[in-house]
């Protein structure tokens, strides 16, 4: 709990950081980075600023909402918690890295060490495996000299 | 209308069925899978690799080294094979047969 | 009519229903009558092609004779509509496409019958794979998705016609192109099944499927790239992929199958990773089911719009017993499957497969995960969520990233084993050509360190150039030794190379085109986009262009009405004289349907040298208190790089499939046996 505390008075910490070093140049960039955080909530399935079908009622209201959010100086967090309030938890493009959405991140992450660890451990069992007797399954009757020939012959018939 | 739909319907059942099980004379069949075919399978997949090698090796892509010590291996590899199908060969039997592919 | 479809698609069920259990008594009975037995579950499965074909026949002829008794024909078709999109009815709805499904499965089935001679006994346990999965589908056809199902009471004057956003050249040919990749995967699917059940010895049925394999995952990437092309071009966003869940589901099997395409070679020469590559042809195949189930059920909300029904359950049922079936013969069995070579060296081609596919089932994995996401969070915190591309790009990039260096990286290492010494020799050039690029790029203005995305975009051209230099060093030292041996000139000499192993040298001009597809994606960042109501002679500035809107007006057809703007452009603020070229942007009024739909238009530019910019104009509608038409520009730096690329993999793909020329022994010296040109594989 304290953890969650401390992250989160370090978020509004860094957030008024950047609000305060931001100046009007910048409304530009944050209105690009926080219109592709959200999605355009038409049914489209796109992202808020890349949603342009002919007659959506919702892209146009959606962006003016978001200019207007950035005019009245409001933090990202408070902008994007407006719009979850009022569009539901669905208008953010990518799962957020709290509670049970966490787990979105961290699958992938999870699946690529647990098969670098699988491949690993396959690899290092290949390498110990023992290597196959070639003699074995020709057969005990053979004897050295006719692996030999039999060893040229293939080498004569795979000549370049 | 209705009499042309059942005059197709089964004109199209009756000549599918003869084509499925009218089967006159013997059976024209591919051949059975011996321990022969799969060794020889085998032998164009090791003589494959080998070709590729010394190809890849005039490519200059292989030290001196490395090359003799996969050829050998590879080489090994074909000999065995080339003497089963030998020993098969001499013993006369052409088919032992699928199970004997099973190794 | 309809009753001939119907009957039909019964004949249909029977015939395959026969296929299978007699398949099965013939492969388990042993007596002197199994083998006549099987002939007649072989032909049987023949003669389903028949039956579904005629199906699909009557189908098409029901929606070019505006036959609207027939429900489907009267929900996607119209009078008005052109014969292409009439044709295209076949695959524009639930049922159809079922039916069309089932028939491209039953011509994948007749040809596999028909060269049942290769290894009869392996063929005759696919033929009875096949025919359980086409009962599945004859099965969804008669009872739960019958295409001929007829109108009740009073007929329509008209038919409620094809959706407007599959009126479009493409969408008539990506939905043939997707199924035969999709349907395409079961062949190979019930060869491996197949060698589990009867225990096939050696790696031989690898060699019988691999053309299969490629040709299915030549459809499957045709399929979807040019839904992506379609989206580019029609939906007038701009981008051409947008991670929604039935462009995940094309793209799961994709990944799969890549996967083993690459990791088959080792079993094929080293006979090795044999369960892996069991579980990877099952997996892919059962993507292509789980894919379906997820396009037609509508448990999870896509913008892909077929109608929610309840064959969903039919699909998950499906996949189940395809899965036990699976899990059964490979407990039974797996001990046939037992790896025979041992890995001599770490560094090897042998472990980059295993990295390469590791890769690929992880970007499988996470796109799989990302897509069911948002029902798990649904069932476990009751929370609707998005999982978006924001999620997927980050992932995604990495492993593109990773696995574009492999591409490079691969082909360079020897089997077996390689050492520093021939990793120093094989290396030099292609990364010394990728630097170069690097500098280039640098002393052309881009600067990486700005943004994440831009380094990102930086790396991956490093790394498409470093695979570019692969490719072509391979080609020229392979081309040199031929050369050598024949005296013949170098390109001569790299035609001959790629005809002693198509599928290698194939597989690298495939590899060519992936690069051209990287250095496609990367441009995205570097994206622009604006947008204006534009009355006559008004302006819009983007990048280096002005436009100036001449005119806007009007027209109306028997299909659609239609409204465009006429644009000139110009060099920016360089507006005397002739424009660089005009463009039509066009939106369209469908009466049938009553919908609206958006034509952007596209053009090609050289911005500079080195980049290919498209310049890409929507027609957004218009303003109706002014009239005036409101205009969106975007300017899309090298996607025309993505469509190339695919050209490049079809092409990589297709004399990847030519039959080997045992041209090592006809380039030999005389005394070695020469053999003649065009015998072996």
């Amino acid at each position: 709990m304290s953890f969650k505390l401390r992250r989160s008075s370090q978020v509004a910490l860094l957030s008024f950081a950047i609000l305060a070093s931001m100046g009007a140049g910048d409304e530009e960039s944050r209105f690009q980075s926080l219109g592709h955080e959200m999605m355009c909530i038409c049914g489209c399935g796109q992202i808020l600023l890349e949603c342009n079908h002919v007659g959506c009622r919702y892209s146009d209201r959606m962006r003016s909402e978001l200019v207007a959010g950035l005019d009245r100086g409001e933090n990202d967090q408070l902008i994007l918690q407006a719009f979850v309030q009022k569009y539901g938890t669905t208008v953010i493009a990518a799962p957020t890295r709290t509670g049970f959405n966490r787990l979105a991140w961290i699958m992938p992450f999870l699946a690529l060490i647990l098969g670098l660890v699988t491949s690993a451990l396959i690899i290092r069992a290949w390498k110990e495996r023992a290597a196959p007797a070639a003699s074995a399954r020709a057969g005990p009757s053979l004897t050295q000299n006719e692996l030999d020939d039999f060893r040229r012959q293939a080498r004569e018939e795979t000549k370049l | 209308m209705t009499a042309t739909v059942a005059f197709i319907c089964v004109f199209v059942t009756v000549s599918i069925l003869f084509y499925v099980f009218y089967l006159p004379g013997t059976l024209k069949l591919g051949p059975e899978k011996t321990r022969q075919t799969y060794l020889r399978e085998r032998k164009e997949v090791v003589y494959e690799n080998l070709r590729d090698l010394n190809f890849e090796y005039k490519a200059g892509k292989f030290p001196e080294a490395d090359y003799q010590s996969i050829k050998t291996s590879l080489e090994d590899e074909a000999a065995a094979i080339l003497a089963e199908i030998a020993r098969l060969e001499n013993a006369g039997a052409p088919t032992q047969g699928r199970k004997g592919a099973r190794s | 009519m309809s009753e001939i479809g119907s009957f039909s698609l019964l004949l249909a069920l029977a015939l395959s229903a026969y296929s299978l259990l007699a398949g099965i008594a013939a492969l388990t009975y042993v007596g002197p009558q199994a083998e006549r037995l099987g002939e007649t579950a072989r032909r049987a499965g023949i003669a389903t092609f028949a039956a579904v074909l005629m199906a699909a026949l009557v189908l098409v002829t029901a929606a070019f004779s505006d036959d609207f008794s027939i429900a489907y024909i009267f929900h996607h078709s119209n009078r008005d509509l052109s014969a292409p999109y009439k044709f295209a009815t076949l695959w524009s709805g639930q049922e159809g496409s079922l039916l069309f499904w089932s028939l491209l499965l039953a011509g994948y089935g007749l040809v596999l019958r028909l060269r049942h001679k290769t290894d009869q006994r392996l063929f005759a346990y696919a033929s009875v794979i096949i025919a359980a999965v086409q009962l599945f589908f004859l099965l969804l056809l008669n009872f739960a998705a019958h295409p001929f199902a007829v109108v009740e009471g009073q007929l329509a004057a008209d038919g409620n016609g094809l959706n407007p956003l599959l009126q479009y050249p493409e969408m008539v040919i990506h939905p043939p192109m997707l199924y035969l990749g999709y349907v395409g995967f079961t062949v190979p699917f019930a060869f491996a099944l197949s060698a589990l059940i009867m225990r096939y010895p050696g790696e031989k049925w690898i060699h019988i499927t691999r053309r299969w394999t490629m040709v299915t995952w030549g459809f499957l990437t045709i399929g979807i790239f040019l839904g992506a092309h379609w989206a580019y071009s029609v939906l007038g966003w701009g981008g051409y992929w947008g991670w929604d869940p039935v462009e995940n589901a094309s793209l799961m099997p994709w990944l799969t199958g890549t996967a083993f395409l690459h990791s088959v070679m080792m079993q094929e020469k080293r006979g090795m990773l044999k369960i892996w590559n069991m579980w990877l042809i099952f997996t892919t195949f059962m993507l292509c089911i789980l894919g379906t189930l997820l396009t037609r059920s509508g448990i999870i909300s896509s913008v892909h719009a077929f109608a929610q029904s309840s064959i969903g359950s039919w699909f998950a049922w499906f996949l189940a017993f395809t899965l036990a079936v699976c899990v059964g013969f490979f407990v039974v069995n797996k001990r046939h499957l037992e790896s025979e070579h041992r890995l001599e060296s770490l560094v090897s081609r042998e472990s980059s497969f295993v990295f390469n596919n590791l890769l690929f089932v992880l970007a499988c994995f996470t796109v799989l995960w990302g897509t069911w996401f948002p029902k798990l969070s649904e069932w476990v915190e009751n929370t609707k969520v998005t999982v978006g591309p924001p999620f997927y790009n980050s992932v995604a990039v990495p492993v593109a990233l990773l696995l574009l260096l492999l591409t490079a990286v691969g082909p360079l290492l020897a089997w077996r084993k390689t050492s520093l010494e021939s990793l120093k020799r094989n290396f030099l050039w292609p990364s010394l050509g990728a630097f170069a690029v690097g500098v280039v790029m640098i002393v052309f203005g881009v600067r990486p360190w700005g943004q994440i995305s831009y380094f990102y975009s930086f790396v991956a051209a490093l790394l498409a150039a470093l695979v570019i230099f692969t490719v072509l060093s391979e080609f020229v030292r392979g081309g040199r030794v031929i050369a050598g041996h024949t005296g013949q000139n170098l390109w001569l000499s790299m035609v001959q190379l790629w005809h002693r192993n198509t599928r290698r040298y194939g597989g690298y001009v495939v590899h060519f085109g992936v690069a051209l597809v990287m250095i496609g994606i990367l441009g995205t960042p570097f994206n622009q986009e604006a947008e204006k109501e534009l009355g006559y002679g008004d302006k819009l500035n983007i990048g280096k262009y002005t436009l100036v809107c001449r005119s806007y007006t009007q027209d109306d057809k028997p299909n659609y009405s239609s409204e465009w703007a006429v644009i000139d452009v110009y060099q920016r603020d360089q507006l005397a004289g002739a424009p660089l070229e005009t463009m039509y942007p066009e939106r369209r009024f469908y009466k049938a349907s009553q919908q609206s739909q958006t034509l952007p238009q596209i053009r090609p530019h050289f911005t500079n040298p080195l980049v290919v910019t498209d310049l890409y104009l929507v027609y957004e509608g218009i303003n109706q208190d002014t009239g005036r038409p409101i205009i969106k520009a975007h300017l899309n730096p090298m996607v025309s790089s993505i469509w190339l690329g695919l050209l490049v993999m079809i092409f990589g793909t297709v004399i990847a499939l030519v039959p080997n020329a045992s041209a090592v022994r006809a380039i030999a010296p005389a005394r070695v046996e020469a053999v003649p040109l065009g015998a072996g594989d």
